[in-house]
Parts: C-alpha cells; structure tokens; sequence
C-alpha cells in the first residue's frame, strides 16, 4: 500500500528514500543535468558567474500566492537577478519532519518546477533530511545557485550615486502582510496575496533599457526600509523618500493601520529596489510596468550626498523626517 | 485666511511649553516632521502618555513571574513584550519557555481561554481610559460566560490626577483625542478654571496641525486659561457614557505607581470586589512587587519635561531601541525611541 | 497610547460589529455604541468601537481654522 506521510525511513538513504526521490522530486525535477550522480557535472560559460544560497523556513508552509517551494526558488533566484546574472543551476536541499504529507511534498515540489521553468533555471542537485517530530516545523528548503552575469553589468550595494533615481519594482509589504494574515492571530481578514515571484525577466528588460544600473537589490524580510539602510550605508549616501510615492495595497494599508506596522518595514518577495541614474529612471519605470510582477513599479525617491546613512522621509506635510532604522521584532502596536 | 502650518511656522509671540501626553500624538508628530517646523519659541515636551513609558518594572516582574512559576498563559498588547522588568523582559521570559502571546484585544485573549479550559490565561490589563472598556469587556464577557480560567493583571491609569499633578510643567496641554472620547471635555474645562490650558487634539497631521495653531494663537490672546476641542467629530464633550459607566461598574480608583513618576494618588483602576474571582494579583497570589528601575536611567524628569533624552547618560548608549533600558525606549511611542529613530 | 483605527462599519450583529478599513476587515465589539448601522464610520481602539465618526478631518480642520480666523479678526 502508497504510503501517506514522509517516515523517518524515508531519510535512512535505502530504498525509500530512492522511492521518495522518484516519486517526488525526479518526477518534478527531471532534465539532463540532474543526473542523480554524487554532484552534478556543468559546463559553465565563458563570463564571471554569480553564486548564491539561502535558506527557507516559513509559517504556514502555504500562503495565499505561493508556497514554500516557489519561494525558495524565487529567493535564489532573485538573489542572482540582482546582481545581473542569468539564474542558470540551482540546488535544494529538503529538511522534512516525520509525519509530513507526500501529496503536499509533491505540491511543493511541483511549485518549485514551475516557478523554476519560469525562471528559466534548471534544479541539478539535492539532497533530502527526515528530521523526528517536532524537529522542524514542516518542512525547511535551502536552496543555492549559479547564475551567468551578463557582459557589461555591474551592480552592487556600495555603487548608488547623488543624483540616482530609487525605484520599486511594485507595493510593498504584501508577503509579510500575508503571512501575518495567514497565522491568523489577530482576527483580521484583507484580500492580500504574496507578491512571491521570480524577477529575472524584470532585470532583464531593465538592462535592455540601459547598462547603467547601479544596485538591484530584492527587498525580502525587513522589508524595503531595510535595504535602503543598508545601501545607504554601503554606499555612503543619503537617501530621500517620498512617502507619497511608495506604493501600498489598499488591504496591506488597513492591516497596518490596524496594527499599527510601517508597510515599508514588512517582507517583500518580489520586489526589487533599483538604483539608477535620473535621466534612465522613466524609461526604466516605463518599462518595468509593463511587465507581469511590476505593473506599479515606482520612483520613490533619490540619493543624496547627505546625511551619509540615513534614509530621510518627505511627510504629507512637506516636513523631512527619518525613516526610522530598522530594528527588533515586529510586533504589532495597539497601544 | 492663513493655514495652520503658517500660523505656527510664523508664530513669534512669547516661548510655550506645549506638554503632549500622549504616545499616539509623540509619534505622529516625529512622523509627519512637525517638530522640523517648529520655530524656536515652541518647544513640544512629551509627557507621560504612553502606557508602557509608565508601567514600572515590578509589573514587569509580577508578569514574568506568573509566567515562569505558575505556567500560565500571558496575553498582552505587542508593546509590553520587550519591557524591561528587573531582571527580565517579557521577551526574556519567552526564550526561557514562558507562554507569552501578543493579541489584538483583550476580547481574544477570553476567547483563547474559552478554547482552551484547561488552561489559564492572563491578559495583561494596561492603557488608560481609552483601554480600559476593552479589559473591562473581557472580564464582563467572561463572567456572563462563565469562563474561569481568565483573569486581568491590572496595571489601568486614568489621566485627570495626572493632569492636575503635571499642570505646572507647560504652558498648555495637547489632550489626547482618544481618552476625551472616553471620558469627555469636563475634566478639561475643570483645569481650565483652575489656570491650566490646553486643546484636544486628533491625531492626523493636519489635526495636530490645527490644535498647534489654535494653541500659538489663543495663548497671545491675552485672554487668560483657555480651553477648545479641536477633536469634536470624534470626541464629544459628555465622552461615551456607555464606556465610563462599564468602567465604573468593573473597576474603582486605587493609587498608582508611574514608572519615573512615582506613585499619584487616585490615578490608577483596579477590578472591584464584584469581579475580584478575575484578579490574577488575588488568585495567584501575586505579592506587589517593587521592581528596580535602572540606576543611570532619568526616565522620570523626561517624561516630566525637564530633561531631554539627550541629557540622560544612558542615551544612544547603553540604551537605544534594540536593547532599551528605560521604558521611554521600549515603547515605539516613547519619547526617547522616537527621538532615537527619528532623530530631533 | 491609544492608536485609533478610523473605519466603516460592513455590518451590525448583536453587540458586534464587521469593520474594515481600507478593505482589512475584522470583527469588533459594537457594545459600547447605540444605534450603529451599516455604513457609518467608527473609531476602533484594542478590538472595540469606541465612538462613531462624525464628518473628516480636513473638514473639521479647516472650521476649526476659519473660526479662528473670524475671532482673530474681531480682536482687530
């Protein structure tokens, strides 16, 4: 008789574990680099590569727009995508808990073809962990790549100049507002799904716009309030943002307001933060909106020279004031 | 006719202290920058307004204990849980196994306790008028439905001692919006009468806006104490009556400890006899703990106005929002967490 | 202290009312309020209506300002 759930058996490397490969991930995952040998053998092109991993936990496993496999595979995806580079192999590594359904595996691993294919990536190595009850919530995903930078394109965090543009591929928050949704905790309905989604087509046709793009960055946990910290210190640079022109969804606003949360500080998982010169910056926008996962894509603000670090915010008053830093555990504020 | 922003940007009449005492209102100004439009002679001083600037660490203590000793399950608003107690915050309490769960409102944390039978759930009860109906709905929900595994740990303020004690300290108040809905005007026009001036106050930025200039401009009238309501579309004058008599019939005055403060005199609520089986104090036996705010921190003379967090020692320092110290750094409302994050 | 949360009230059952608020939604107490219908706006505090909305912000602002204009220009 099919067995139901993932048993420690399964990760024991005997034969069910060989069962599970098969079943679950060969059936999914097949092409002629993921040969099911010791390491996969590549041949790599003639340019730099980039080469990047990260790993996934989250709950609930499931969300409204995704699961956690696209969004493993959106994560490394990106991550390549932002420094220019065509995501080319990836690998997976599963940690699953005793007890996990095969048939959601199988939903997970299907998400992961098909969010892969879109990306135009190819799945060539893996490795899958049964850990007991209790030991992992679910199932975690680590999952790294190689991507092919492409001629003529550099980015990178310490690059934004006084006088570049500070573009978001779309409105912020929707994965972090999701997830809070999704745990219900506290009650609250809103028609939000996650804006998980794999960018390499957007920094593609960005870069057919112009060569002159100075940082990409994906906003993931911590929002975009954080990566434009984070620039703004590598970089040596102030930054100024409209707070009028950073696009929120309507549910993701109520759900703030509600508790009391800045959307520019929730997660993003399909959101890039780019960096451009001001001349290039319309175009780029143009461009962007007219694509699956950026149809409100934004100029948000510029660099400045000053204050070095800092991320100042124009009011709905016409007042400058800063963003404040990033920090701590979000925890929604009633009081 | 001048907009509000132009009369106060161009206010050069004599200085004011404008005392705002409430967190809502500390933080919506260094939202929206209102501070970088201020001239010289109008100084904002954030008072006490903040419920968790005011818990004093033995609450703090008292919350973590029945977390760790008696295995119960605490609720509370998302702000208390990084608090700092004497030894622990409640975040501390959390990674050492305490249940600890942040809710929306205490009505949850009674329907927690209705799922969960065997379990006993401790909301923890702080806020002021603006708060308090919500506590007191939950302990009245719970009575009507016979559910005995929840209780209040108390720690309710209400302001008009508050007022009376700090009515020296400013010029004039910007009243919260949201405690005057609760309780209404009366208290206010009482201060009025007794020299003390001040505006209720909305809490969008063209609210705040307008309050600031009836202020800049009443306060060169030359026409003594004055007192308006700048918030009428939500706070009427006779507040919500339904709300102070639910209050009234669930919990009484008693004296209250405000971290920094010190103890005033009929400024705090606590459940009355009637409702005493969902006293966490009574049924854990919980002793009054006196918990031992940090030795360097000057919590107490900012919150009073006299000092700026600039002037305490531990500022930017030992204590910044990431690791606080004192509670007007815990708080996102605190006065020293917001002038940390959002700079003067 | 006390984040108001502006919002619409969806419908009224019993003592509790569906809010929402730039299309979040959530159940309240409606307890606290007389006479609440569907379409009217509330003030939410920690999961209760404490107070129904009368007209905006902007408008009760800008009385605000043209009666201090008037009493500025009596004194005058």
């Amino acid at each position: 008789m099919e067995e139901k759930y993932v048993t420690l058996a399964h990760g024991a490397g005997g034969s069910q574990t060989n069962e599970l490969i098969d079943r679950v991930f060969k059936a999914h995952f097949a092409n002629p680099d993921f040969t099911g040998d010791d390491a996969a053998v590549l041949t790599p092109g003639s340019g730099k590569i980039a080469f990047s991993t990260d790993g996934f936990i989250v709950s609930p496993w499931e969300f409204p727009g995704g699961n956690i496999g696209k969004l493993s595979i959106c994560g490394t995806v990106n991550d390549l995508a932002c420094m220019g580079a065509k995501p080319k192999y990836l690998s997976c590594a599963f940690v699953i808990e005793e007890g996990f359904p095969l048939d959601k595996l199988e939903e997970i691993a299907a998400a992961m073809e098909k969010t892969a294919a879109e990306a135009g990536v190819r799945i060539v190595a893996g490795d899958t962990k049964v850990a007991g009850k209790g030991q992992v919530d679910n199932i975690f995903i680590t999952t790294t790549g190689i991507g092919e930078i492409m001629p003529g394109v550099r980015t990178s965090g310490t690059a934004a100049k006084p006088g570049d543009a500070v573009i978001v591929t779309g409105d912020v928050g929707r994965h972090g507002c999701t997830i809070l949704l999704a745990r219900n905790e506290f009650g609250i309905e809103a028609d939000v799904t996650s804006d998980c989604a794999p960018l390499w087509g957007a920094v593609e046709e960005m870069f057919k716009v112009t060569k002159d793009i100075h940082v990409i960055r994906d906003a993931t946990r911590g929002g975009v309030g954080t990566v434009l910290y984070e620039i703004a210190g590598q970089s040596q640079v102030g930054i100024r943002i409209d707070s009028a022109a950073v696009p929120v969804a309507d549910g993701v606003k109520g759900v703030c307001g509600m508790l009391g949360m800045e959307p520019l500080y929730l997660a993003c998982e399909g959101r890039l933060v780019v960096f451009a010169p001001k001349s290039e910056a319309e175009a780029l926008v143009a461009r962007l909106r007219t694509l699956p996962y950026s149809g409100e894509a934004a100029i948000i603000g510029e660099v400045v020279a000053d204050p070095v670090g800092k991320v100042v915010l124009t009011t709905e008053i016409g007042a400058q004031t800063m963003l404040p830093p990033p920090g701590g555990e979000l925890l929604p504020r009633i009081c | 006719m001048r907009t509000a922003k132009e009369i106060i940007e161009n206010y050069s009449g004599r200085p004011l202290r404008i005392m705002e005492v409430c967190g809502t209102h500390t933080h919506e100004i260094f939202r929206c920058g209102i501070r970088k439009i201020l001239p010289p002679q109008i100084e904002l001083i954030s008072g006490p307004g903040c419920p968790v600037c005011v818990t004093p660490p033995g609450y703090i203590d008292s919350a973590v204990e029945l977390a760790l000793k008696h295995n119960v399950l605490i609720t509370t608003f998302g702000d208390l849980i990084r608090v700092p107690g004497s030894e622990m915050s409640l975040a501390g309490a959390r990674s050492k196994g305490a249940q600890i769960k942040p809710v929306y409102t205490p009505l949850d944390a009674v329907e927690l306790a209705k799922s969960e039978p065997e379990r006993e759930v401790v909301f923890l009860a702080v806020g002021f008028e603006t708060t308090a109906p919500s506590a007191c709905l939950a302990v009245k929900h719970a009575k009507s439905e016979g559910i005995k595994n929840f209780s209040l740990l108390t720690s309710n303020k209400t302001m008009p001692n508050a007022y009376r004690a700090l009515g020296s300290c400013a010029d004039a108040f910007l009243f919260p919006g949201h405690v005057h809905t609760i309780i209404g005007s009366g208290i206010c026009r009482e201060l009025q009468k007794n020299g003390v001036s001040g505006v209720i106050a909305g809490f969008q930025a063209e609210e705040l806006l307008s309050a600031l200039a009836v202020i800049a401009v009443k306060a060169n009238s030359g026409a003594g104490a004055f007192f308006e309501n700048c918030y009428r579309r939500v706070a009427c004058d006779e507040g919500n009556p339904a709300a102070v008599k639910l209050i009234n019939s669930i919990m009484e005055p008693c004296d209250a400890e405000w971290r920094g403060l010190g103890i005033i005199p009929g400024s705090g609520l606590k459940l009355n006899s009637e409702y005493a089986d969902f006293d966490a104090r009574i049924k854990f036996n919980v002793p009054e703990c006196s918990g031992r705010p940090h030795a360097g921190c000057r919590c107490g003379e900012i919150l009073k106005g006299v000092l700026k967090p600039e002037d305490c020692p531990l500022f930017g320092k030992v204590c910044t929002p990431l690791n606080p110290v004192g509670a007007c750094m815990v708080s996102h409302e605190g006065s020293c967490s917001a002038y940390y994050q959002y700079g003067r | 202290m006390c984040v108001g949360l502006s919002a619409r009230v969806v419908s009224v059952k019993g003592g509790s009312a569906v809010i929402d608020a730039s299309g979040a939604r959530r159940t309240v107490s409606a307890e606290l309020l007389s006479e609440l219908e569907p379409g009217d706006y509330v003030m939410v505090h920690a999961g209760i209506a404490i107070a129904k909305i009368n007209g905006s912000a902007a408008e009760e602002s800008g009385q605000i300002m043209e009666q201090l204009d008037e009493n500025g220009k009596g004194n005058n």
